[in-house]
């Protein structure tokens, strides 16, 4: 018989499974071909010696590398953009709905059920010389012929990622202020403290920890975004995630490919835990 | 058609009823094994096909479709050539797969391809010779030839002057308005017809030239554009692409479109490309995959590629009976002299193939 612990385990087991299954394997494998030293096709049966050479293919060409130093930067733009606009809007899920809170949480989720192809295509739309934004601009007089910065550009790419992920970036927010104790917020107000002040001193910190989900949640998978940039990005934005596509795609060197990959989970782990040791969230809240 | 041969010879009851009988049972291996030979040991009524994007609808099936209604057909996508062969590569369960002149040597030297019985295809006889031989390899036939066409330099007349050099693609004046494909042996090829380069014999230099042009060029470029109906025509419709490395099925598009576009005839030449089906080595269903290709070659099949994607189709018949004059502007058909003026596209070794792509790369990286 299991005891209550034993039984929880058991519980517990098939996440763990799957998530061994289906995402540490293939992260494992992905590691294993980076070491390969030829490019090209892979024979998992014949013999090979493992080599560094497509990490020196990937660290000496100084063009891949700015790739990776401006995918970090744009995911940091797009990361801290969604979670300050999604800040505001998980306060009034928290605070100000009241009863209807859940019902304006599934409306803020309702554009996550159309295909995120499909939103970033709308925005393609939006955004392009003929689209809807340049159309008002020119209706409204303030511009005489269509800005070229709105679509194939840096920005409209960040554009299209903070949309995309400001319902994402509420939700933990969200669920840090749905635990603050409301008694916090009423003896802050009983030793004197106004609503700017409560909100500085009280509802900010105790939300710091959803807020720094939120960054992370958006910060690590926009490092290796590819679709967005290819569909709104144009040829002068091209992002690291849309070199491991390539290198997997196009050049068929699922090895040189692999090693890209390797870097970027390198690099995004260690700015991970640089920044939570940075950003001591316990003493913040404390 | 295959599950009933199936169904005849490994589940006979006859065989089942002799097999429960021990006395019996070296006659009744005997017999399973005489069936089983007869049979050819019954190939799946199944198939998988590695295809690029939109091929897998039903227009471009149809005939084997009707003639095999039991039979099932499953498609796996490919992003491009170097996609598709890093996919059979990877061990792809696929039976036929679908890619473009340039590539017919490496499935043949890695023995990823099967010899195809040609006297088994009832419609081989329509396809003309010149179309046969590039589905040859060391003077054997490996691959049908399916769908064809050109690539040029698409334009939109009310921006453009006569477009006359595939150095269009270069010109500042069209700054913001020009859109190149994504793909490195393009973008060589393209070098290669404006330098008077052999493009099966780039150099190291020459190639590094070409580079510094493609990064040169990247700044008046809208976009690298993947895929032709999706990131290229709807552009070229709407008047924001003014100049674009193009086929003809975006050019046939925009003028049913109403759109001032045209086709250039460059003094370099046109290119000019054709789709293959090869059959792998591998695939259990070498019967049935030899009946697909067959049914794609068919008239209906034939005339959708036509009518749908605006490309040209091995089935010379099917090309004679084309009357829409559109299709006829698109296809060239009667330019007599245009086969004279285009460039067919040539076989590249891996070598080549592996350093034009880590150039692009190089290029879109940069």
């Amino acid at each position: 018989m299991l005891g209550r612990r034993g039984f929880l385990r058991f519980l517990a087991l098939p996440p763990y499974v799957w998530l061994a299954a289906f995402l540490l394997a293939p992260v494992l494998l992905i590691g294993v071909i980076s070491f390969r030293p030829e490019p090209g096709p892979i024979d998992f049966g014949e013999p090979w010696t493992p080599s560094l050479v497509q990490y020196g293919r990937i660290l000496e060409t100084a063009s891949y590398l700015r790739q990776l130093a401006i995918s970090a930067v744009m995911a940091l733009i797009v990361a801290a953009s969604a979670t300050m606009l999604a800040f505001p809007v998980a306060y009034f899920l928290a605070f100000r709905a009241g009863e209807r809170a859940s019902l304006y949480l599934v409306l803020l989720l309702v554009p996550a059920a159309v295909s995120f192809l499909l939103r970033v295509m709308a925005w393609r739309l939006m955004l392009g010389q003929e689209g809807g934004i340049n159309s008002a601009l020119q209706w409204l007089g303030l511009t005489k012929e269509p800005l070229d910065l709105l679509i194939y550009s840096r920005s409209a790419v960040v554009v299209t990622l903070v949309y995309v992920w400001i319902p994402f970036a509420t939700l933990p927010i969200y669920a840090a202020m749905g635990r603050i104790d409301r008694r916090q917020l009423e003896a802050a107000a009983d030793l004197g403290a106004g609503p700017w002040s409560r909100f500085w001193r009280v509802t900010v910190p105790l939300s710091l920890p959803g807020a720094a989900a939120a960054f992370f949640m958006v910060f690590i998978p926009t490092v290796g975004e590819y679709i967005t940039p290819r569909l709104v990005g144009g040829s002068e934005t091209y992002m690291y995630g849309q070199l491991i596509q390539d290198f997997f795609g196009r050049a068929a060197s699922w090895a040189t490919g692999s090693a890209a990959a390797v870097i970027m989970l390198v690099l995004t782990v260690v700015l991970v835990l640089v920044a939570t040791r940075l950003v001591n969230l316990r003493r913040l809240t404390a | 058609m295959a599950i009933s041969r199936g169904a005849r010879c490994g589940g006979h009851p006859a065989v089942r009823a002799r097999v429960r009988s021990t006395r019996a049972f070296p006659a009744a291996l005997l017999s399973a094994t005489l069936l089983l030979t007869a049979c050819g040991a019954a190939e799946p009524n199944e198939l998988l096909v590695l295809e690029w994007a939109g091929y897998e609808e039903a227009d471009f099936w149809v005939d084997f479709a009707e003639a095999n209604p039991d039979a099932s057909v499953e498609f796996q996508i490919g992003a491009n050539d170097a996609d598709i062969l890093a996919q059979m590569h990877a061990g792809s369960d696929a039976d036929v797969f679908h890619f473009y002149t340039g590539w017919q040597q490496f499935y043949v030297d890695e023995g990823l391809v099967r010899e195809i019985d040609t006297s088994k295809l009832t419609n081989w006889d329509k396809v003309p010779d010149d179309m046969k031989a590039l589905g040859q390899v060391d003077g054997k036939q490996y691959y049908v030839p399916w769908d064809w066409g050109f690539t040029s330099i698409l334009y939109n007349t009310d921006h453009v002057a006569e477009v006359t050099s595939w150095d269009a693609l270069f010109s500042e004046e069209y700054a913001g308005h020009i859109s190149m494909w994504d793909d490195g042996p393009g973008a060589v090829t393209v070098s290669a017809y404006i330098n008077g380069w052999d493009e099966t014999a780039i150099t190291e230099e020459q190639l590094a030239q070409i580079e510094t042009d493609w990064i040169v060029q990247k700044p008046l470029n809208l976009h690298y554009w993947t895929d032709e109906y999706a990131d290229l025509c709807p552009e070229v419709i709407s008047g924001d692409i003014w100049v674009a490395y193009a086929w003809q099925g975006c050019y046939a598009s925009a003028l049913y479109e109403g759109v001032p576009v045209a086709y250039a005839n460059p003094e370099e030449g046109r290119n000019s490309w054709v789709g293959l089906y090869g059959i792998s080595a591998e695939s259990e269903s070498p019967e049935l995959a030899l009946e697909f290709l067959d049914a794609k070659l068919a008239e209906v099949t034939c005339s959708n590629a036509v009518t749908i994607f605006y490309y040209g189709c091995a089935n010379a018949d099917v090309m004679a009976a084309v009357e829409d004059e559109t299709l006829i502007e698109a296809f060239a058909i009667n330019d007599p002299g245009i086969l004279e003026a285009t460039n067919f596209t040539p076989p590249v070794t891996a070598e080549q193939r592996d350093a034009w792509t880590a150039m692009w790369t190089r290029v879109k990286a940069e």
